[in-house]
């Protein structure tokens, strides 16, 4: 009786919709604009609450909206106190670097920035984790929120030891560690009584992060033929005219370089977030997530142009195009017994994002 | 109808609502109902089609009601949370105005307050300052104590008796490849390599007595207290708008300081008898070489054919000008980094 079907109930309607559009958001849109500039950016945290407010009541979720009860207050103190306890460290560093380098002690300078690289690594870790259980904890359906007992100390430990160990098989191993990331990260979290399980391996994302590697290679490579080929005939052929042609085909060579990472990169992401949803689950709730690598493309293109022809207005509408993106493209399947969701008991963290906004991690 | 969620489980219960004698009546089928006092609820978004309201005493209570009967239950509701607390208090234009007002003043100070406290910074804390910051410079120094000498010689020339006192200025030569001279906090000035090298010494003069001038005017404490103070301050709010603001700010300054700094050093060159114009000629070659050579250089003095052209317009062809160091000496600074 209680338990609600997530599965497609009729024909073409699905369980997680998205019924917000942009006229609606405009008036939001506009006056947070406004009112950041008109502060030096101190109400950037209360605008980045209404627009939670504003995206998470467009969510609909099986039969009811998605609720965000985040203040822009709680984001804004949460910010003052890590920076007051970032800020002494920060101050430290900043002067103790150039004076030992003055001092002509390079090897002392350059291990306190490696040490200083390592802490903020780990405090990267600990802030993504902390974002996302403060996310959970803010966010309401049913009159029910998620969470996380676990403060996220340990896991930046893990993330620290994962990305030190890729970074020294020069990321090759990537995959593994992101994987396993994910799934320290959604295991500790928990929705009401139900703790997220997640199962994410390297398994089929193996050939995608290889692209990554070999993609801007092989196309340099095929490059440098073209540019041989040429380089031959202005031998045979001396003139202005295939020096002409080098520059351009240098030119070209670069570009295709630097096109050919990110795009690789996107391939990689649009495979990994199928493939994370598809191995995430809650209680009998199972996900889905079918973005492809060109849909992400559009969503950066589109994000772009409209920054772009909007003289950099259109950027107030970045977070509103990213979750739209994100919801139209989520899918959850299976069952939820209403009656046996309670109320989470897990503790509602207080610091809001601090971290997480210190270290500008976080789309939305 | 309306929908309740008490908190407690997600399930939803069917519950009948009105208002009455300022509390919200809720009644179920079975006989059940409740009173909630008006104080105690609050609106929250639901949307065009529903109205959705909680209550401060339990996180969690949610009713969800048809949009249309917002109008009956208004008198309890109160005005709905909008732009935030502080803002919805006074008004949306009210609070882009007084927020325009603030932002401008303190714009306005970050901007001039630098320049009124420097002055009256003492010498000594500056020193400090500068003394932690820099050191002895360690093995970046060059230490050649003949073209040591000539280069404090140089120094002397331009602005003689500067470096005198317990406040007096210290120059150094740095064995760093990149075009440039600064002064730094507590009266230190240092010259990198190629700034002697590939100068003759009227240029270096030139540029020797800029720097004698942003320590004079105290310059170098009104950066260091903008960059700690305001700048600080607005980078910590930063977002894109505050570095932007900061930017303007910033670039105004270094800008008016610059433009002081190149007519103290004209006049300390004339004072000198050293002719402006090889001075001239460098920022004009600086100018217009590859980036790389310059821009350090470029990034702290922005060097625009504008300052060329003030140097070159300084030149007085009926004065007799005199070199700026005598043969044995200029030999001796061309090679203060070459000898250990």
């Amino acid at each position: 009786m209680d338990a609600y079907r997530a599965a497609p109930v009729a024909h073409g309607e699905r369980a997680v919709r998205f019924t917000g559009n942009w006229r609606e958001y405009l008036p939001i849109a506009a006056t947070n604009a406004l009112l950041i500039v008109c502060t030096l950016g101190v109400y950037r945290f209360w605008a980045s609450a209404r627009q939670r407010r504003y995206l998470w009541s467009r969510t609909e979720f099986i039969d009811d909206s998605l609720e965000w009860t985040g203040t822009g207050k709680e984001m804004f103190l949460g910010f003052l106190i890590v920076i007051a306890v970032l800020a002494p460290f920060f101050l430290f560093i900043q002067l103790l670097f150039p004076a030992l380098v003055a001092r002509g002690k390079i090897d002392a300078a350059g291990g306190i920035m490696f040490l200083f690289y390592i802490a903020l690594i780990y405090l990267g870790g600990f802030a993504r984790f902390r974002a996302l259980r403060y996310r959970l904890s803010r966010t309401w359906w049913h009159g029910i929120r998620g969470g996380s007992d676990d403060p996220g100390w340990n896991y930046g430990g893990e993330y620290l030891g994962r990305i030190a160990l890729s970074a020294m098989s020069l990321f090759i191993v990537y995959p593994w560690a992101a994987t396993r990331l994910w799934n320290s990260r959604w295991k500790a979290m928990s929705f009401g009584p139900l703790q997220f399980r997640a199962n994410l391996t390297a398994e089929g994302l193996k050939l995608r992060w290889a692209l990554v590697y070999f993609v801007p290679i092989a196309a340099m490579a095929l490059g440098a033929l073209v540019l041989f080929s040429i380089l031959g005939l202005s031998d045979r052929q001396l003139g202005s005219g295939p020096m002409a042609g080098l520059g351009i085909i240098f030119v070209a060579l670069i570009l295709l370089f630097y096109v050919a990472i990110p795009l690789m990169t996107l391939n990689w992401y649009a495979k990994y977030y199928r493939e994370a949803a598809a191995a995430t689950s809650l209680g009998e709730l199972e996900f889905g997530f079918d973005a492809t690598t060109m849909q992400w493309l559009g969503l950066f293109l589109g994000n772009l142009a409209l920054a772009i022809v909007t003289f950099g207005f259109g950027l107030t509408y970045w977070g509103y195009r990213n979750w739209a993106f994100m919801v139209r493209h989520l899918h959850v399947y299976g069952t939820i017994d209403v009656s046996d969701l309670t109320q989470s008991t897990t503790h509602a963290p207080r610091e809001a994002e601090g971290f997480a906004d210190a270290f500008d991690i976080g789309a939305i | 109808m309306a929908r309740l969620y008490d908190g407690v489980t997600a399930h939803p219960h069917n519950v009948q609502a009105s208002a009455r004698a300022g509390a919200l009546e809720l009644s179920q089928d079975d006989g059940w109902s409740d009173s909630i006092d008006a104080a105690l609820l609050k609106r929250l978004d639901g949307g065009k089609r529903e109205l959705r309201l909680g209550r401060t005493d339990r996180p969690g209570w949610r009713l969800v009601l048809p949009a249309d009967a917002a109008a009956e239950l208004q008198p309890l509701l109160g005005r709905e949370a909008r732009y935030g607390h502080w803002i919805d208090r006074v008004g949306l234009v009210p609070a882009l105005i007084a927020g325009a007002a603030i932002t401008a003043s303190v714009l306005a100070i970050g901007y001039l307050a630098p320049h009124w406290l420097a002055p009256h910074v003492p010498m000594s804390w500056e020193r400090n300052v500068g003394r932690a910051i820099v050191g002895d410079f360690g093995d970046l120094r060059c230490r050649d104590p003949k073209g040591q000498r000539a280069l404090e010689a140089l120094v002397d020339r331009v602005a003689p008796g500067s470096r005198g006192g317990p406040n007096g200025m210290k120059v150094a030569a740095l064995d760093v490849s990149v075009f440039n001279a600064a002064a730094l906090p507590g009266g230190y000035i240092v010259v990198f390599k190629p700034a002697i090298t590939e100068t003759d010494p009227e240029a270096l003069a030139g540029v020797l007595a800029h720097e004698v001038a942003h320590v004079r005017r105290r310059h170098v404490t009104e950066a260091l207290i903008r960059e700690l103070g305001i700048g600080a301050l607005i980078r910590l709010f930063a977002g894109n708008v505050g570095a932007n603001a900061e930017q303007i700010v910033s670039l105004s300054y270094t800008r008016d300081n610059e433009a002081q700094a190149d007519s103290d050093a004209i006049a300390m060159l004339k004072r000198a008898h050293i002719s402006p114009a090889p001075t001239a000629e460098l920022f004009k070659r600086l100018s217009t070489e590859t980036p790389q050579f310059s821009a350090e250089f470029l990034q702290s003095h922005p060097l625009t054919s504008k300052r060329a052209r003030k140097f070159t317009a300084a030149v007085d062809p009926h004065a007799r000008y005199e070199p700026a160091l005598g043969r044995a000496d200029a030999d001796a600074l061309f090679d203060i980094c070459t000898k250990t």
